[in-house]
């Protein structure tokens, strides 16, 4: 390919400017990523991209006709284009929360096994967070010790799955005129498991045609990922792996150092990586790594897992979801470890032009090529120093003429859990609460979700978070868009300079960035945590605070799900791409204002970040307006 | 004249007709046993992005004069009186590319064929066969939501008109109907945006990096 097209190609795909020496390797050397086979893919069917088109059973596939003329207007079952969209939107939005509260069970049976002793390398780090959802629980804690309380929590928690109880604990962190309405519509979360499952028996052929009432349960099944199985994940990682603290750090693909054994921690679950961090601090790993040649043990995080390490430890970010073929093509990557989510499976692939191994870790989770080193709490500790003696071995067979690292990491904050805000503000959000209600903060903004090769890599979060911050929002962030302002500079209190004045003087004061790093996309319960406190300092529900969502690049089904309980919690939350629901007036009616009267917030789609800006700014100014501020 | 027509603002991209035309030119004409038959059948019409996520199925419109036709040194090409559609007589097909260059669409490409040493032109044959059975051409049977049409060209331009002067003279009286129902024309508005933030062809950016890759420039398509 002509070189001249290829700086064109690249500066169509990304703004990251450690991406586009990679990007530009991948089209020399013809490795293949994910932009590629987007090209490959064009065109893409328009019934699947309208909702238009189930596969559901096997009198199917069936498709509607979007004209409304002559073609099909029901499938061959008899259903409708409202309810064929509504059946494929409650699929997405419960294989999102599935995942996310999946993920969340996994960390609550870590804390089980540590209780009960059985696991290898884990302790309870976080003692205050620890009473503290004991309390919220219902759990005694005085005169216990800590391991009988985790294990009751465990426990507890093991039971938000299950369907005995019939409520959700931790939902009623919520404001009470939020779980009213919850209550009023028939949406309170009854369980984890029960919502998923009722939402798989639900889009069964034949059982209900109402779409109003399937969305009705995605409303309900989101509630229960966000203030359950997400919640769970963070709290119980804050118990075990500690409460984030804000912390510097480096973000980018410049943190893949040259001279060192790279490891890349990828994917959502920091229970094994956890582990990974403490291995690579022992001196016999670092002696080994010096006998072979390396100066040393360099671990970095990609998307969540990235971020949970990030948040706790510091451990630099390597980026975001389209960052993780890059990152391979530097040829400096001795070993990939995966867990799950948002792994390309294409990746043994690249890793097959260089030295690199995958090592995947999950037994739900594997992948052809990739060296299988199945996790388990049980054993942690030990798999974690054997992938880590792997890393280095293969470290041995690097080739330094293939290594090719861009650009030096950028200086990024993180950290910004709800407690460290809080501490940040000096022990209470009281002085967050009177900028707001002075106007210096005018609102904020909750911005989550992927990469999309749709849109160019990270300008979708950067040029609205850019926008928001100017027009005195402050910006809250999770997962990949967390990882896109990283590295774009605005996790940095400097850039409290491109915000407004108002915003610039309590950043300045505060000495915080106008953008802040909350976690990893399971902590946008930390989002709602916040809003929760927000609303309940003030008296009112979530959906009367100046609040919003924005999602510029999502991609993934669990954003489907974040969206959802953000709205359905009572933020108004902008999508940046359309989601497969077009094909029904209906649906989209209910959803972008007819929500409105059941959780008092909506659904948006603009994908222009300006633009997006501009919906936002409004209904921010419209609810100070009604809150009198 | 019969022909396929194209309503291009109905097509969705879907690929229903390349899929639907490979299968009419396979000997099982069934799709599972496509699948396993080689050479495996290939489209003769052929779905391909545009502007804004836009698409268009293009295909042989079996011209009058045909310029393939007039072409081919070894008279490969020729018109059926009865079906009125262009034939490619495969046997005869040198490969020398000559009706490939003419052809204004793209319409002809080349493939082995069973017991044919070289690889000979194909392009769509207006499914033959059919026509003759009394059958319109599967790709246009496969689409749900007629963006392919078969019939008398001039008939189904009077139906256009009919439409045309209706919705006209529906607007002057200040009473208009949309042609476009109102949330396909949402998605349309939007795809057009996305467009226009990420790498796929779009019609506000004035570097367009795909067209000038492919070596698709104003040439093939300002004719
Ligand atoms: S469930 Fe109904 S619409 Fe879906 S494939 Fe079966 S028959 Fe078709
Ligand atoms: S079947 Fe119709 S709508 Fe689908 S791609 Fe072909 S022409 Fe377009
Ligand atoms: S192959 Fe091309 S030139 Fe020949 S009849 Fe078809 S469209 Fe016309
Ligand atoms: S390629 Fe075959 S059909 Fe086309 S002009 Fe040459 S001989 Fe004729």
């Amino acid at each position: 390919m002509d070189k001249s097209l290829i700086k064109l190609k690249v500066e169509e795909r990304t703004i990251d400017e450690s991406a586009k020496p990679l990007l530009e390797r991948t089209l020399e050397e013809g490795i293949e990523t994910a932009w590629d086979r987007l090209e490959k893919q064009q065109p893409q069917c328009g019934f699947g991209q309208l909702g238009l088109c189930c596969n559901r059973c096997s009198m199917g596939p069936c498709r509607i006709d979007p004209f409304e003329k002559d073609g099909p207007k029901r499938g061959v079952c008899g259903a409708d284009a409202d309810l064929i969209v509504a059946r494929n939107l409650l699929d997405d939005l419960v294989t999102g929360a599935a995942a996310h509260s999946d993920h969340g069970r996994e960390v609550v049976e870590t804390l089980l096994m540590t209780a009960e002793g059985k696991s290898q390398g884990y302790e309870i780090l976080d003692k205050e967070k620890l009473y503290t959802v004991a309390k919220e629980i219902g759990i005694t804690t005085e005169g216990r010790n800590d391991t009988d309380i985790a294990k009751d929590i465990a426990l507890s928690f093991l039971e938000e799955y299950g369907t005995i109880k019939n409520s959700i604990d931790l939902s009623k962190r919520a404001p009470e005129p939020t779980q009213d309405k919850w209550a009023k519509a028939g949406i309170l979360p009854r369980s984890v498991d029960r919502e998923i499952v009722e939402a798989m028996h639900r889009i069964h052929m034949g059982v209900g045609a109402d779409y109003a009432n399937i969305l009705l349960h995605g409303l309900r099944a989101s509630l229960s990922d966000g203030w359950g199985g997400s919640m769970m994940a963070t709290e119980v990682s804050d118990i075990l792996f500690g409460t984030p603290e804000i912390k510097e750090s480096w973000v980018n693909l410049g943190t893949l150092k040259e001279d060192m054994v790279n490891i890349v921690l990828h994917g959502h679950n920091p229970v094994l990586s956890e582990m990974v961090v403490k291995a690579v601090k022992e001196q016999e790993m670092v002696d080994l790594a010096k006998q072979k040649g390396a100066k040393g043990i360099n671990l970095v995080g990609m998307c969540c897992t990235g971020n949970e390490l990030l948040m706790r430890r510091g451990i630099p970010i390597a980026g975001n979801l389209l960052n993780q073929e890059l990152a391979l093509a530097t040829g400096a990557v001795d070993v990939m470890i995966i867990d799950y989510q948002c792994i390309f499976p294409s990746i043994t692939q690249v890793a097959s032009c260089f030295h690199t191994k995958i090592v995947s870790t999950s037994e739900k989770s594997k992948v052809p090529g990739a060296v299988h080193m199945e996790f388990h709490p049980e054993t942690a500790y030990d798999t974690a120093k054997n992938i880590v003696k792997l890393a280095i071995e293969t470290y041995e067979q690097r080739n330094p003429d293939r290594v090719k690292i861009p650009a030096k990491p950028v200086k990024m904050m993180a950290g910004f859990s709800v407690e460290a805000i809080k501490k940040a503000l000096g022990g209470t959000f009281q002085p967050l609460i009177d900028a707001i209600a002075n106007g210096s903060i005018k609102g904020a903004v909750g911005m989550v979700g992927c990469n999309n090769p749709k849109i160019k890599q990270d300008y979708g979060h950067v040029t609205l978070g850019k926008e928001l911050i100017k027009r005195n929002i402050l910006v809250v962030e999770t997962g990949c868009a967390a990882i896109a302002s990283g590295k774009a500079g605005l996790l940095l209190p400097e850039a409290a300079d491109l915000a407004g004045d108002g915003l610039k003087s309590v950043c300045h004061a505060l000495g915080i960035p106008p953008v802040l790093h909350m976690g990893s996309c399971v902590d946008c319960s930390r989002i709602l945590v916040l809003a929760a406190e927000l609303a309940k300092a003030l008296n009112v529900g979530i959906d009367q605070l100046p609040l919003a969502g924005a999602a510029p690049e999502w991609y993934s089904q669990k954003a489907v799900s974040i969206a959802s309980y953000f709205v359905a919690s009572g933020v108004y939350t902008v999508l940046g791409l359309p989601p497969k629901i077009f094909g029904s007036k209906n649906v989209i009616d209910l959803l972008t204002s007819g929500l409105n009267d059941v959780v008092g917030a909506t659904y948006a789609v603009e994908p222009g970040p300006v633009a997006a800006a501009d919906l936002i700014e409004k209904h921010i100014d419209s609810k100070r307006k009604d809150l009198g501020i | 004249m019969k022909n396929v027509f194209i309503d291009l603002e109905k097509c969705i991209g879907c690929r229903h007709c390349e899929v639907a035309c490979a299968i009419e030119h396979s000997s099982g004409k069934e799709l599972f046993s496509m699948y396993f038959e080689v050479p495996r059948p290939q489209p003769r019409i052929s779905v391909k992005l545009g502007v804004d996520l836009m698409t268009f199925p293009n295909k042989c419109q079996h011209c009058d004069p045909a310029p393939c036709m007039e072409v081919c040194p070894v008279n490969a090409i020729f018109r059926d009186v009865k079906t009125d559609t262009v034939q490619v007589q495969e046997e005869r097909c040198i490969s020398c590319g000559m009706c490939a260059m003419v052809c204004p669409y793209g319409a002809i490409q080349y493939q082995v064929r069973p017991n044919l040493p070289n690889e000979v032109a194909y392009k769509c044959d207006s499914c033959i066969s059919r026509l003759e059975n009394g059958k319109e051409p599967a790709c246009v049977e496969a689409c749900v939501t007629n963006a392919l049409v078969f019939g008398e060209y001039n008939e189904i331009i009077a139906e256009k008109q009919r439409g045309i002067s209706l919705n006209l003279t529906r607007e002057i009286q200040g009473y208009k109907e949309e042609e476009m129902p109102e949330n396909i024309k949402a998605f349309r508005a939007l795809q057009r945006k996305v467009a226009q933030l990420g790498p796929l062809p779009s019609s506000q950016n004035k570097i367009n990096v795909n067209e000038k890759i492919k070596g698709a420039s104003k040439r093939w398509i300002s004719h």
